[in-house]
């Protein structure tokens, strides 16, 4: 059986899609929600235990979406950030070694 | 002509007269207490928590333990008691038979004639309500957290609490809500529960409940209401703030999705036990005292994390239907359907594969990564409220910041006794 995978949305505001453009990542955004542009990153089960513990703030939206939100607006930047240096959404494993 | 609540008892606030209470507690004991006993001591003394007149005695905690009834055989879920540690008793040299002032923010709150002092295990309580002994819990970690004995007695307030703007409209308390739905005409009103500024899938919960409310009810006339009864207490960090809470539900009567004719939005102090099925139930008790006919339900109603199944709190409200005096109206997720081009319910769309589901939580991650959601999801005269409310009361944010919590100013404060 696969894995489970859990999502964490990193809304795209101007200048994060700005910054998609210039690196030419646009297409990595899914539209969501009546015009919403996400991008998505994606931790397994040890991953989320990991960012539940590191970043209080941060809840399992277990009831409905399965996915993980409410990480502080720089911690997402910096999962952004990454995105753009690796030109990946396959940065999990790098952004939690920091931590 | 009385007012009936709960249990068939007769609304009785428990509010004596300035003048007569300086007298009544000359001399008296003076005990503080935390602003989770005060929410409920404004609770049981206007008549919120009908029949109960005061903190549970063992009998009743044990009737709750038991089979959700309290000693006098009324239908109850959660114990309301008093908590005082060994030492704070001895300290204090309180026993059975004493009245004893209780203070708030160095002020006298309420009367408190102590008629019981007794222990109960933490862990019976926390099985029984939360159907959990788990510490993670955050009403088992609540229960935990009392004190080493409980008191039981009489509540009487002696001094009214001055609620504080922004909140001063929205204090209703039960007999005078009664009058304001008499006034309006409504025959029929549905309880909206919430702890949060609404997003569209609530508003159309709240639009699906009050048509369902209306039923078979002649639509010529306004007849029906929706209450939104905001939940206001304890806050944890990252919750709204309760001024975005309580502002941003108005705004959507005051930016015509709904319109005084069909929408008024109130609170009550009560601060969350997550207790999923079991609060599900105190709701119902809480919104029959306010004198509301219906009360809406949706998917894991009060719950928390994993502990509850999305419709244990359906289960358990059907099961003792014949106890209440208010009718559940039971409602699934709201959700957005690209294909519709709509938020719509579980129980209507089809499109099972395109279904994009959103929260309460999903909301609140989009705002903090500071994107303002479209009209579709989110009403931006309710979005604009939000960031309003931020500078004014957030210190910047619309969410619960350790500056907020040491900063703000109280939702209501007791006055000295005058």
């Amino acid at each position: 059986m696969a894995e489970e995978k859990y999502p964490i949305n990193i809304w795209i505001n101007e200048e994060r899609y700005e910054k998609l453009k210039a690196v030419g990542l646009a297409n990595l955004c899914e539209e969501m929600l009546a015009g919403l542009k996400v991008l998505r990153v994606y931790a397994n089960d040890a991953q989320k235990d990991k960012i539940l513990k590191v970043f209080p703030t941060a809840k399992f939206d277990s009831a409905t979406t399965k996915s993980i939100e409410l990480l502080p607006r720089d911690v997402k930047d910096k999962m952004f950030d990454l995105v753009i240096e690796k030109k990946s959404v396959d940065i999990m494993d790098e952004f939690l070694s920091k931590y | 002509m009385a007012e009936i609540g709960h249990g068939g008892k007769e609304i009785v606030e428990r509010i004596m007269d300035p003048a007569q209470a300086k007298e009544k507690i000359k001399g008296l004991k003076q005990i503080p207490i935390r602003s989770q006993i005060a929410n409920e001591v404004i609770g049981i003394a206007y008549g919120f928590f009908s029949p109960l007149e005061g903190f549970m005695g063992k009998a009743d905690v044990d009737g709750i333990c038991k089979d959700m009834h309290l000693a006098n055989g009324v239908l109850w879920s959660i114990p309301i008691v008093f908590d005082l540690s060994d030492a704070e008793i001895s300290d204090y040299g309180i026993k059975v038979g004493d009245s004893v002032v209780l203070t708030y923010q160095g002020n006298p709150m309420a009367l408190f004639e102590i008629e019981e002092i007794y222990e109960y295990d933490k862990k019976t309580i926390c099985q029984a309500v939360y159907g959990t002994t788990d510490d993670k819990h955050p009403g088992c970690a609540r229960t935990y957290a009392y004190k080493d004995k409980f008191v039981g007695g009489k509540i009487t307030l002696i001094n009214r609490p001055k609620i504080n703007p922004p909140f001063e409209p929205y204090f209703i308390p039960p007999l005078e809500m009664r009058k304001r739905f008499k006034e309006k005409g409504w025959v029929r009103v549905v309880a909206h529960q919430t702890r949060n500024v609404p997003h569209t899938g609530h508003e159309w919960l709240m639009k699906g409940a009050w048509l369902q409310t209306y039923g078979e009810l002649s639509i010529e006339k306004p007849i029906v209401g929706v209450l939104v009864n905001a939940i206001i207490g304890e806050k944890r960090k990252g919750d709204y703030i309760d001024e975005a809470i309580i502002l941003c539900q108005d705004e959507l009567r005051k930016s015509g999705y709904f319109g005084d004719h069909n929408h008024l939005t109130s609170l009550t102090f009560w601060d969350m036990r997550y207790a999923g099925p079991k609060e599900a139930i105190f709701h119902a008790i809480l919104r029959t005292n306010l004198g509301l006919t219906h009360h809406m339900y949706g998917r894991d109603h009060a719950g928390v994390g994993t502990y509850y199944g999305p419709y244990d709190a359906h289960y358990l409200l059907e099961s003792v239907k014949n106890e209440l005096n208010i009718t559940p109206v039971y409602s699934m997720n709201w959700l957005y359907c690209p294909h519709c081009g709509e938020v719509t319910s579980e129980g209507l769309c089809n499109h099972k594969k395109e279904w994009q589901k959103f929260s309460g939580t999903v909301i609140r991650s989009i705002i903090l990564d500071g994107v303002k959601p479209p009209r579709l999801i989110f009403r931006p005269e309710v979005f604009d409220l939000v960031m309003e409310c931020a500078e004014k009361y957030g210190f910047g944010s619309p969410f619960v910041t350790d500056e907020y919590l040491q900063n703000r100013t109280p939702v209501f404060t007791i006055p000295p006794l005058g």
